[in-house]
């Protein structure tokens, strides 16, 4: 079963928002100085937002497992205060049995010029909390890793729907033709895996480039970017021949854009075998600088965010680690070593990009598919009870960078830290402030698929116009 | 019964004034809606709704002022005599619920709420029903929801080019648009097209030249047969049905690789069914209800397009309705579809038939053998729970003597490893430490963070009576906080009873010790502990040298036992994944906004209203799946042949007829030829639904003899190509790339059938025998477009990316096959000239021109090194890559 969208298809399928801003994305010359390539066959161009974006780059820092926010972001004197106790209205549904108000073992401490109070376990990020706008009463459907990841990643509980990032490149595209859009690092695989950045429907250029950052060779991050064998200027010859051979074969066929695309990949490919690896060569930086993002996987992860975004990337999504981490059932002391691991880097690369600029044009997500109950997990499925059962009912996501507004916190959950009961927001609403900072209208972001019209927030979302600068 | 009014006191000695609303003092029906019919649904529904337990139903205002078999469980305004309350509070029989008593805020939620009057607000159900729902006249003129009439073909102008009936419906549209067709295709790109859409692999050179030379009017009809008759043709169209039944070898399981232990007999079967032309309509019966069809044993292996489903009862309907029928039913689970008429209750009609199926597996061996094997499986399994109970209760008994002598550890612990007192003498007094133990000791002693606080007197002692003082005391603890877990394992085992399921242990109240002792336990007892020897997989062996006598005698009779059993068991028998109906059915209610504790009417099994010509007729108990196959398998349903018809159509042009081949509904496409689309309809049903006479009359056609050159005129005219002026150019797809590859390096292995294999290493076979994962597609695969597995596929897109280009210069797969070509046609040519006529006739079936014969010399001249790379070039070509 075959498609192969014609330009004018693609121009159609990419909805009513598009317009004429679109195709003039489309036909425009790449920013390289390259030739530009023709409409559906050059879909990582990039191309024109909707309308006046605040950010053009988003690198999204994923605490995999459902980071708990009364231990973090989101302090609750009276969850202290009745410690022990039950909840009197009783406790909200999740996906295990719980008990009792469990106290955060951690303390706050106000922060920043704004006062805001972050948990002792980040004390990095709570020096740089006048960067950031923390989301306090976030909210999302099921109490369960599966159904959240896919709503936090692809906009819908179940697989089938393209993920974020997929969204964006098709688009935005991206700004350097020579490494992909959209990559995705992790140590591992977060669980559910390559679905959660996978373009489903959306033609699979879109789809999400995986890292292994634990690999610490750059020239085995990327599959096939290096020859075994053959030096480059002798492929450079057999690029030349085939290009020949292709163009013999194009004038006995006629022109042809897909044939044409073709050639120009081929091209692409070539150059990125020399600068994809040096991207991801983290050993060029001063070795003070490696030394501020730590020596581990998610160090590592942060800073070749950084370099990413640096030269264009649309998108870099890096994962706390394999599997699922931050699900402390058992215990939530773990939560201090896993805030140790994070906190360096996320406040290394917010400097980083805040030194050169970046952070302007760059907006930053950091938390993970859910929370944790502010009672103790009892079920039968912990060793020990002093830990937390997921929660979908509220939790904390933060943002910074790229038009946003920093130094505030938006939303309540309530006085246990529970719901979220003022001003909540749905992982529809995150997604559609994401894209707006992005310059694009979440409702005109669609693409015709079986006979549909599918955007990321489904049929819902509203922006969170107060939590932009 | 008395009506309450709506606004209550909630009284706030049940409920502390720590919420905001509560302290406000009053709350109305909201909190009924709020805190306890969520409640009822959680805690009660599942034995108080249709099962009626106690006769006792929650579900509706009416039936909880009915009470249950010892009346109304409620006295409003008063909880102590209200059963209901009783029963929460376990103060009397029943307790309720039995699975574990609710949370105290909760019963104090129930209890303020009868004491307030135990509003229940009238139901929805109770208040005015909306109208019926009414299928309009104008809907079910709806084009695809019209019969399938017999059309003749048009009359047209160009009957020299328009030789067939299809080639008239063609005809027609394009003389109505002043266009005219381009030229036919060359010889060499009719059999190359031909052999790709019908086996997925190039033809040989000398078939090429074989037709070439064919002077006969049924050249290409012979063609064509062959290709029909190869085995190649049911893999090929085998593999376009997977994509739409979604096949995996694997679960998407979001922890572990997790495969199916026979899904490749689905896919064989499938591969057969094509190969060996089954009616199409018996294809779609054996899939839906095999089992219950006569010569079952031919078709239950089809049930595995449910079996295999991914494990959500809403794909199976999804999956039935776009796959078979074109139509996104699904879309009908939280509410009436928006554009088709497609009421809420379809939805759950069809999903109840799903649910009261489940997964079964039928073996295929005789069943002496089946019975031989489980009998010997459970002997085995016996045996593993006795060993395992056997060495967990020694190494319990061991951990708690060794403990009894904490202190003398830990004193001994500070001593030279040398020295003889750790071996047999002393000053420290008593019998013998053991070894082993004591490094464990010096090892856990040598790391002073702990998580927990009983090792700090230790740790600052600095005299020798400090520290005899602290290691007394550390023992004491440590005995203490044994006694205590023992307690609590003693307890939650009360609270959980024998063999909890993991739904079980989610839903347990249990108790645990607190978080600093359990850190004691864990570290000296837990699997990695200082005391810990045997009962863990890995170190079983641990205890024996613990044992001796009888003791050991034993542990050693059990395990002998058990290799004895192991070796006997024979090797598992095969089997086939199928479904089948429950024992006892259960009745579906649509679920309000999809909701499942929100049930409405009942929703029985029957077929789609729209495709119900006088209303739909429940199906007969027991039989519904066998009719819904024969419903959607009947010549008379306006769908299954147009969408299969359609599809065929699709793969042999690249686009079908109606581009949105899984979506036949108001928001798909219309189709561009409807005439045509009938006739082929009507005549594939005449003809006994077979699909390879469908594609004879499709492929004998100049429509499909057409060359893929461009027109101006044309183009201008219709850039889309939708009236198929010409031909549509494509890529290949993921699979026919690498078994080209394969094959025109003389690698490809065509053995058929048998388990999914990794294409990624040595194996050479044809890729729809690769392992197709929904958890971690195959990397290659998905590079190239291969279907997502987790839901049904309609079409494959076609890119066209710098990542597959890396594939082609970089992957060891192009790699080693650009060598084994090379060597392939260095065995039969002699010189450069030799080398390249060769190379083009493996690689693209012809010879070369003489500029590519140029440019070929330039490139190898000289330098012997470069062939490799020469063949890698012409691998990566786009005269090889595309369709032309």
């Amino acid at each position: 079963m075959i498609f192969a969208p014609s330009r004018r298809q693609i121009l159609r399928t990419m909805g009513t928002g598009f317009g004429m801003a679109g195709l003039a994305g489309i036909l425009s010359a790449q920013s390289d100085g390259t030739k530009a390539l023709p409409g559906a066959d050059a879909p990582m161009t990039p191309k024109a937002p909707h309308f006046k974006a605040s950010a053009k780059h988003i690198i999204f820092l994923f605490l995999n497992g459902g980071p708990s926010q009364v231990d973090t972001f989101d302090p609750k004197p009276m969850l202290q205060k009745y410690t022990g106790q039950p909840i009197p209205s009783g406790n909200l549904k999740t996906e295990r049995k719980t008990g009792n108000l469990l106290g955060s073992p951690f303390a706050f401490r106000r922060c920043g010029k704004s006062g805001i109070e972050v948990s002792e376990i980040f004390p990095k990020l709570g020096d740089s909390i006048d960067d950031v706008c923390v989301i306090r009463s976030m909210y999302t459907d099921i109490p369960n890793h599966e159904p959240s990841l896919f709503l936090m990643n692809c906009g819908h509980r179940v697989p089938g729907r393209p993920s974020m990032g997929s969204w964006l490149t098709y688009g935005l595209g991206s700004e350097n033709q020579n490494l992909p859009g959209y990559v995705v690092l992790c140590p591992g695989y977060p669980i559910v895996g390559a679905q959660l950045w996978s373009s489903t429907f959306l033609p699979a250029i879109y789809q999400g480039t995986y890292i292994p950052n634990s690999e610490k060779t750059p020239d085995k991050l990327i599959s096939y970017i290096r020859n075994p064998s053959t030096p480059l200027p002798e492929q450079r010859r057999a690029l030349d021949l085939l290009r020949q051979l292709n163009l013999i074969e194009e004038q006995r066929e006629g022109e042809d854009s897909q044939l044409e695309s073709s050639i120009q990949a081929a091209e692409i490919a070539y150059r990125m075998q020399s600068e994809a690896p040096e991207v991801f060569d983290i050993t060029k930086e001063p070795e003070a600088v490696r030394g501020r993002y730590g020596d581990h996987d998610f160090g590592r992860g942060c800073l070749m965010a950084r370099r990413l975004v640096e030269r264009g990337v649309r998108m870099v999504q890096v994962y706390y680690g394999n599997g699922q981490p931050w699900d402390n059932h058992d215990d939530i002391l773990i939560h201090r070593k896993l805030a140790h691991d994070v906190d360096g880097p996320i406040a290394a690369l917010l400097a980083d990009l805040k030194a050169s600029g970046l952070l302007k044009e760059t907006l930053i997500v950091i938390g993970g598919e859910f929370g944790r109950t502010p009672v103790v997990e009892v079920s039968g499925l912990v060793k020990v009870q002093n830990g937390r059962d997921h929660n979908s009912h509220g939790f904390s996501t933060l943002l910074a960078g790229g038009g946003v507004k920093g130094g505030m916190t938006y939303g309540n959950t309530d006085e246990f830290g529970f719901k979220a009961v003022e001003n909540p927001v749905h992982i529809h609403d995150l997604h559609a402030t994401v894209l707006h900072a992005l310059g694009m209208d979440h409702t005109k972001l669609t693409y015709r698929y079986s006979g549909r019209d599918f955007r990321l927030t489904d049929v819902s979302g509203n922006v969170v116009q107060d939590v932009l600068a | 019964m008395r009506q309450l009014a709506g606004s209550l006191v909630l009284l706030s000695a049940a409920a502390p004034a720590l919420f905001g609303q509560a302290a406000s003092g009053t709350v109305d029906a909201d909190f009924f809606e709020t805190k306890i019919r969520p409640l009822f649904a959680e805690k009660c529904y599942a034995c108080h709704t249709d099962k009626r337990m106690g006769g006792l139903q929650l579900d509706s205002r009416e039936h909880f002022l009915k009470g249950g078999k010892s009346g109304p469980i409620a006295v409003p305004g008063d909880p102590g005599a209200s059963l209901l309350v009783k029963a929460l509070r376990y103060d009397a029989n029943p307790k309720m619920p039995p699975t574990g008593k609710l949370a105290a805020g909760q019963i104090a939620a129930v209890e303020a709420w009868v004491k307030a009057g135990a509003v229940w607000p009238n139901d929805e159900k109770a208040a005015v029903k909306p109208p019926p729902y009414r299928i309009t006249a104008e809907q079910h003129a709806f084009w695809s929801f019209e019969p399938v009439k017999p059309v003749l073909p048009p009359d047209v102008q160009d009957t020299r080019w328009a030789r067939t009936e299809i080639d008239h419906f063609i005809a027609a549209k394009l003389e109505a648009r002043g266009l005219h067709p381009v030229r036919g295709a060359s010889r060499h790109t009719l059999i190359r097209r031909a052999s790709y859409d019908l086996t997925g692999l190039p033809p040989s050179a000398e078939e090429v030249d074989a037709f070439e030379h064919d002077r006969s009017p049924e050249a290409f009809a012979k063609v064509i047969d062959r290709l029909l008759a190869s085995p190649r043709y049911g893999e090929r169209w085998g593999r376009l049905w997977l994509d739409v039944a979604r096949y995996s070898d694997d679960r998407l399981d979001s922890e572990r690789d997790n495969p199916y232990p026979a899904s490749f007999r689905y896919r064989d079967w499938v591969i057969q069914a094509i190969q060996n032309d089954m009616p199409y309509d018996v294809f779609v019966k054996a899939q839906i209800a095999g089992d219950r069809l006569p010569d079952h044993e031919k078709y239950e292996a089809g049930l595995g397009f449910y079996a295999l489903s991914p494990e959500m009862q809403d794909d199976r309907v999804d999956a039935t309705a776009r796959g078979f029928l074109g139509l996104t039913v699904a879309c009908a689970q939280c509410h009436d579809h928006k554009y088709d008429p497609i009421p809420t209750s379809d939805f759950y009609s069809l999903l109840g038939i799903f649910r009261n199926t489940e997964l079964h597996e039928i073996a295929l061996a005789p069943k002496e053998a089946v019975d031989a094997y489980k009998a010997q499986d459970a002997l085995v399994h016996k045996k593993e729970k006795e060993l395992k109970e056997y060495v967990g209760a020694q190494s319990a008994q061991l951990g708690l003597i060794l403990a009894s002598e904490t202190a003398r550890y830990l004193l001994a612990s500070g001593q030279p490893s040398n020295h003889p007192s750790n071996e047999d003498g002393d000053p420290i007094a008593g019998p013998a430490l053991d070894r082993e133990t004591l490094a464990r000791w010096t090892k856990y002693l040598a790391e002073p963070e702990k998580q927990h606080p009983f090792l700090k007197d230790w740790y600052a002692a600095s005299t020798q009576d400090q520290r005899a003082k602290a290691a007394a005391e550390f023992q004491t603890q440590v005995l203490a906080v044994m006694t205590e877990k023992a307690h609590i394992d003693d307890e939650n085992h009360v609270r959980l009873g024998l063999d909890p399921t993991r739904e079980d242990l989610s839903n347990a109240n249990l108790v645990s010790l607190d978080r600093a002792k359990f850190g004691l336990w864990e570290d000296l007892l837990g699997d990695h502990g200082v005391l810990h020897y045997g009962g863990t997989d890995k170190e079983e062996t641990k205890i024996d040298r613990f044992l001796s006598g009888v003791w050991l005698d034993h542990l050693n009779r059990l395990r002998a036992q058990l290799a004895a059993l192991k070796k006997e068991l024979p090797p598992a028998y095969p089997v086939l994944q199928t479904i089948t109906d429950k024992e006892k059915p259960e009745e579906q209610h649509i679920w309000i906004r999809g909701d499942q504790n929100n049930p409405g009417d009942l929703a029985p099994p029957h077929f789609l209203a729209i495709l119900s010509r006088a209303g739909p007729e429940p199906f007969a108990r027991g039989k519904e799946r066998l009719e819904l196959a024969e419903a959607i398998a009947s010549p008379a349903n306006p769908l299954t042949a147009r969408v299969m018809v359609n599809r065929v159509w699709q793969q042999h042009f690249g686009y079908g007829l109606v581009r949105t081949p899984s979506n036949f509904g108001s928001q798909g496409d219309r189709p561009s030829h409807p005439e045509l689309l009938d006739y082929l309809a009507d005549r594939f049903v005449r003809e006994g639904w077979s699909l390879k006479k469908l594609h004879r009359e499709i492929m004998l056609t100049a429509t499909y003899e057409s060359s893929d050159e461009s027109s101006d005129r044309n183009y201008a005219e219709d850039p889309d190509n939708r009236l198929l002026w010409r031909y549509n150019r494509r890529r290949l797809d993921a699979e026919s790339l690498r078994d080209s590859i394969l094959f025109v390096s003389g690698k490809l292995d065509l053995k058929a059938g048998g388990p999914a294999v990794r294409i990624n290493g040595e194996n050479n076979r044809r890729t729809v025998y690769a392992f197709i994962s929904r958890r971690q597609l195959d990397p290659m695969l998905a590079l190239f477009d291969f279907p997502n597995p987790n839901n049904t596929s309609e079409q494959r897109l076609q890119t066209t990316v710098p990542l597959q280009k890396l594939f082609f210069m970089n992957s060891p797969f192009v790699i080693d096959q650009s060598t084994a070509l090379m060597a392939r046609v260095a065995a039969i040519a002699w010189n450069d000239d030799e080398r390249i006529t060769a190379t083009y006739r493996f690689v693209l079936q012809r010879e070369p021109t003489p500029e590519e014969r140029r440019l070929a010399h330039e490139f190898v001249a000289g330098n012997a090194g470069a062939w490799p790379e020469y063949g890698q070039v012409m691998l990566s070509s786009n005269e090889f890559t595309y369709i032309n």
